[in-house]
């Protein structure tokens, strides 16, 4: 009895020393979204491949722009040739997709899958946790052999956001994001996205590394079977082209 | 006695006895003679409705057989039981070996290729597809339309700043709506006209992502389209007819809108619902005012005045003003609210208001999204899941003549065999060795749903070491990139162009085979599955009627319905017939008795049971069978109404069905209710061939 007493008394005080205070959560997400975002322009070389049970590959390959401090972000697909020339264009809270063989725009929705694939636009822009979700603290878990964090994050009002609901386990040795799952406001679980691994590249106009996924992991909740691989060959902190985040500048490489 | 004497004998007793007995063989003949009207009725609508949807289906899409994977996981079903684009019927990879198989076959006249594939057609709303038409006409030089086109885009804003101003006085949050207040005063400001005029690409950025939200979403419309040798189509399916436009020229890439389609999708809903009203209530008769569901369509028309008014250009709208000021005696009020109240509808001012708006109002709007001469864009997700999409040029529209009200048969939209490949997703080897070369530079690791953490976490993951990366300059565009853009986007305004041997050499999901008989149907689908086998083909055939799908399958239900309400009706019979000849058996005891007394043989005894039901059957059956005749006659003259019902117009082949009567269903009819009465008969018979004459003499003691 005295034993089993002893148990529960240290288990509470594991979770007591575990649990993050809601400052400490906030500030863990704004330390995961600080990392990845970069004081100048970003554009990265990403490969995109879903499988799907009974069906033929997607593969793509794309460049992702994203100017940070406007909230721009532009892909551009460039392989398959059938493929060239397609793109989105993140502008404001529009999300809008060119399809050069028609010569047409059109909007397109939060959930947009790009390309077809389960990867989403949110998958490649700029991490905003900090500032769309209030976090609250689930438990210490295991996630394989790592001990994590995991946080239920909820969207702010107002927020234009492709789930109202995310959970969230992260490292708490690194602060590194490791899994996500995303729910529908009816708590039905749609995606879970895996980050095994992260790179860093130095910006210069930033002054500090700026972090990126090396590959992400996307497993489709709906569609059983149905998984997308998204891998960041390449990151280039360049300046980009001051008109690059345009519909003008996507419609002149095709004319 | 002789054979002839006999048998007179035996007519006479059988009409003495029915005489005798005239109630019962009143109510056991006339349900005789139902039976029998039912049963030729029943065989004369099933023969008329089968014929009819033969028509239907066979004149249409599908031709007298379809050929498609043996192999396929789910059947053929061209009109449903599941949307064929979402049913896996396998695909033919080429149509040249299935045609070389049977185009020489005796009783084959054509094969078509085909292949259906569902596509989606975005309807953006006014302002959107202005500000779409204002960016074209920047990208072609065209200040004027531009220009134009900007004062479309005014008088939208200025709706739009209408609405919003009654929204304030409704809402919390009224800093919101201040922010798009101040959208339209920017956007409404001459200054604004003049950065149009110097870099129309960055007012048009700010148009599409500051105001054009505020316009809200456009609609998106499912397409079902048909991919397939347009001209040999139009040649073999007797029911297609051109009302509009032309056909697609011989090689030429294009489609054919269905008029069904276009009135129900394309159309301004407004139009399209003013429509629907006239055609209810001037047309047909009904009354808003006893009719829930028109009396709620009605209802919803006001609330859609934007789609007029946003639609009408700036002078437009002016004489629109003024015009509706004087039809409606308002003369203070502004469009917005003419327009609500002259969509205001009842039954005495219906009429009016349809035939002003055909007047007044449909020449200066879009009346359909597509129109005629201009290219439709057509996006699909293909095989794989990627969307693809494709402009098309729309040459006509066309009707299935006698389907025209049918929306089974009006859902198909009929689109050139190359177009529907690119939609389907249909790759070449080059393209697929293109993309083998892509994965197996990057190669990933299969990794699982159920095992992903211990994969992807387990013991060999070092979650904590980022990895420090030397930033790499690329440049995306050297190489063949920028070319392949450039490819993609010739593709939108090429006139695609394809030779017969590229229909022939490219994959298709079915072949319809049109033959030259209909009677031949039976031997042909054995010689057409005996030919696919001998080329060795993995295919099989259907006759039209299986390749339908569900609405294949309403002629059963229909016989199936129709055979147990006779079945039933037959059985009373029976059950009556016989309780009745028994009872008259028991009645005429004493005289049975007399008759095996003074002679009678007991053969004599049953055949004079079975000739009274006999005779009664027969006038029975012959009374049916003639007013079964004439009441078909009748309504072969007037037709039977399918009651607006799709499935009944489709099975119909037209909004009324007109059927006929044979003298083989006649006969027929007759025959079975002799059988029927025979049968009630036997045991009755049976009873009275075993009085023995001491009955009677126990009788008459």
């Amino acid at each position: 009895m005295m034993v089993s007493g002893l148990a529960i008394v240290l288990g509470l005080v594991q979770v007591a020393q575990a649990a993050l205070s809601k400052e400490e959560m906030v500030k863990l997400l704004a330390t995961i979204d600080d990392r990845q975002t970069n004081g100048g322009d970003y554009k990265t070389l990403a490969y995109i491949e879903q499988k799907q049970h009974g069906k033929d590959d997607l593969l793509y390959e794309a460049v992702v722009y994203r100017r940070d401090a406007d909230d721009k972000l532009m892909i551009l697909f460039l392989k398959p040739k059938a493929e060239a020339g397609k793109g989105y264009l993140r502008l404001d809270k529009n999300l809008f997709m060119y399809d050069p063989s028609v010569g047409k725009w059109e909007r397109r929705t939060e959930r947009e899958r790009i390309g077809g694939t389960g990867s989403q636009r949110n998958d490649f822009d700029e991490s905003r946790l900090a500032i769309e979700f209030d976090p609250a603290y689930v438990a210490e878990e295991k996630l394989g052999k790592f001990a994590v964090h995991h946080l239920k994050l909820t969207a702010k009002p107002g927020v234009d956001v492709a789930y109202p609901v995310v959970e969230l386990w992260i490292d708490p040795a690194s602060g590194n994001a490791l899994k996500q799952q995303e729910r529908a406001l009816s708590g039905k679980l749609m995606r879970t996205v895996y980050w095994p691994a992260w790179n860093k590249v130095f910006s210069p106009s930033k002054g500090a590394d700026v972090y990126y996924p090396k590959e992400i992991r996307i497993f489709d909740e709906i569609e059983k079977g149905t998984s997308t691989t998204v891998v960041l060959q390449k990151v280039d902190l360049s300046a980009l082209d001051p008109n690059i985040f345009t519909k003008a500048w996507l419609e002149s490489k095709s004319r | 006695m002789t054979g002839s004497a006999s048998l007179r004998l035996l007519a006479v007793l059988a009409l003495r006895n029915l005489w005798t007995h005239r109630a019962k063989s009143l109510v056991v003949g006339a349900l005789m003679a139902l039976g029998t009207f039912l049963l030729v009725l029943g065989n004369s609508l099933l023969a008329s409705v089968e014929v009819g949807m033969e028509r239907s289906i066979t004149g249409s899409i599908a031709g007298h057989m379809q050929v498609y994977d043996k192999h396929a996981k789910d059947e053929l079903a061209l009109f449903g039981g599941g949307m064929m684009a979402s049913d896996d019927i396998g695909q033919i990879s080429s149509f040249a070996p299935v045609k070389a198989a049977l185009k020489d076959l005796p009783d084959v006249q054509a094969v078509v290729p085909m292949g259906i594939t569902m596509a989606t057609v975005a309807l953006p709303g006014e302002l959107e597809l202005t500000l779409t038409r204002m960016r074209e006409a920047t990208h072609q030089g065209d200040a004027t339309s531009r220009t134009r086109l900007f004062a479309q885009v005014l008088q939208i804003v200025a709706q739009m700043k209408k609405d919003t101003q009654h929204t304030l006085s409704l809402t919390s949050d009224v800093a919101r709506v201040e922010q798009d207040v101040a959208i339209f005063d920017h956007v409404t400001a001459p200054e604004f006209t003049l950065f149009l005029e110097r870099t129309p690409l960055e007012a048009l950025e700010y148009l599409d992502t500051k105001l054009a939200p505020l316009a809200g979403d456009g609609r998106t419309a499912y397409m079902r389209v048909l991919g397939t040798d347009l001209d040999q189509f139009t040649k073999e399916f007797d029911r297609f007819v051109l009302i509009e436009g032309q056909l697609v020229p011989q090689g030429k890439s294009g489609m054919l809108l269905s008029r069904r389609y276009r009135d129900e999708f394309l159309k301004n809903p407004v139009a399209r619902d003013l429509d629907k009203l006239y055609d209810a209530v001037v047309v047909q008769g009904h009354r808003l005012a006893y009719d829930a569901k028109l009396r709620d369509q009605a209802r919803r028309l006001p609330a859609q005045y934007a789609r007029i008014t946003y639609d009408v250009s700036a002078e437009a709208a002016a004489k629109l003003e003024a015009a509706l000021k004087a039809e409606l005696k308002l003369p203070d009020a502004n469009l917005a609210d003419l327009m609500k109240a002259f969509l205001t509808i009842d039954d005495n001012n219906l009429a009016a208001r349809h035939a002003f708006f055909e007047a007044q109002i449909v020449p200066n709007i879009r009346e359909y999204t597509a129109e005629i001469g201009k290219p439709l864009t057509l996006r699909s997700f293909t095989k794989s899941g990627y969307l693809k999409a494709v402009n098309v040029p729309i040459y006509g529209v066309f009707d299935f003549k006698g389907l025209e009200s049918s929306d089974l048969a009006g859902g198909q939209n009929l689109i050139d065999l190359p177009t529907f490949r690119e939609l389907f997703g249909a790759m070449s080897e080059a393209q697929r060795a293109e993309l083998a070369a892509v994965k197996a530079r990057v190669a990933t690791r299969d990794v699982g749903r159920d095992d992903a953490e211990a994969a992807l976490f387990g013991d060999a993951a070092d979650i904590q070491g980022v990895q420090a990366q030397a930033a790499v300059g690329f440049d995306e565009f050297s190489g063949e990139a920028l070319g392949d853009i450039k490819k993609a986007a010739e593709a939108a305004t090429a006139d695609r162009r394809f030779t017969a041997v590229d229909i022939d050499n490219g994959l298709v999901l079915t072949a319809a085979v049109v033959l030259k008989s209909r009677d031949r149907l039976v031997p042909a689908l054995q010689a057409v599955q005996g030919a696919l086998d001998q080329a060795k083909l993995e295919l099989k055939v259907v006759d039209w009627q299986k390749a339908a799908g569900l609405v294949g399958q309403v002629i059963w239900v229909i016989r199936g319905i129709l055979y147990v309400a006779i079945g039933i009706i037959f059985l009373v019979a029976l059950f009556i017939i016989h309780n009745s000849m028994v009872i008259a058996t028991i009645d005429r005891t004493s005289e049975l008795g007399t008759m095996r007394a003074i002679g009678a043989q007991r053969l004599f005894v049953v055949t004079m049971f079975i000739a009274e039901t006999l005779v009664l059957g027969l006038i029975a059956g012959i009374v049916g069978s003639a007013l079964a005749g004439l009441f078909v006659g009748y309504l072969g003259q007037v037709g039977l109404s399918a009651g607006g019902v799709d499935v009944l117009v489709f099975v119909f082949s037209g909004p009324r069905l007109y059927p006929s009567v044979s003298l083989m269903h006649q006969l027929a009819g007759v025959a079975t209710i002799v059988v029927v009465s025979l049968i009630a008969t036997f045991y009755p018979a049976l009873l009275a061939n075993s009085v023995p004459p001491v009955v009677a003499m126990q009788a008459k003691e």
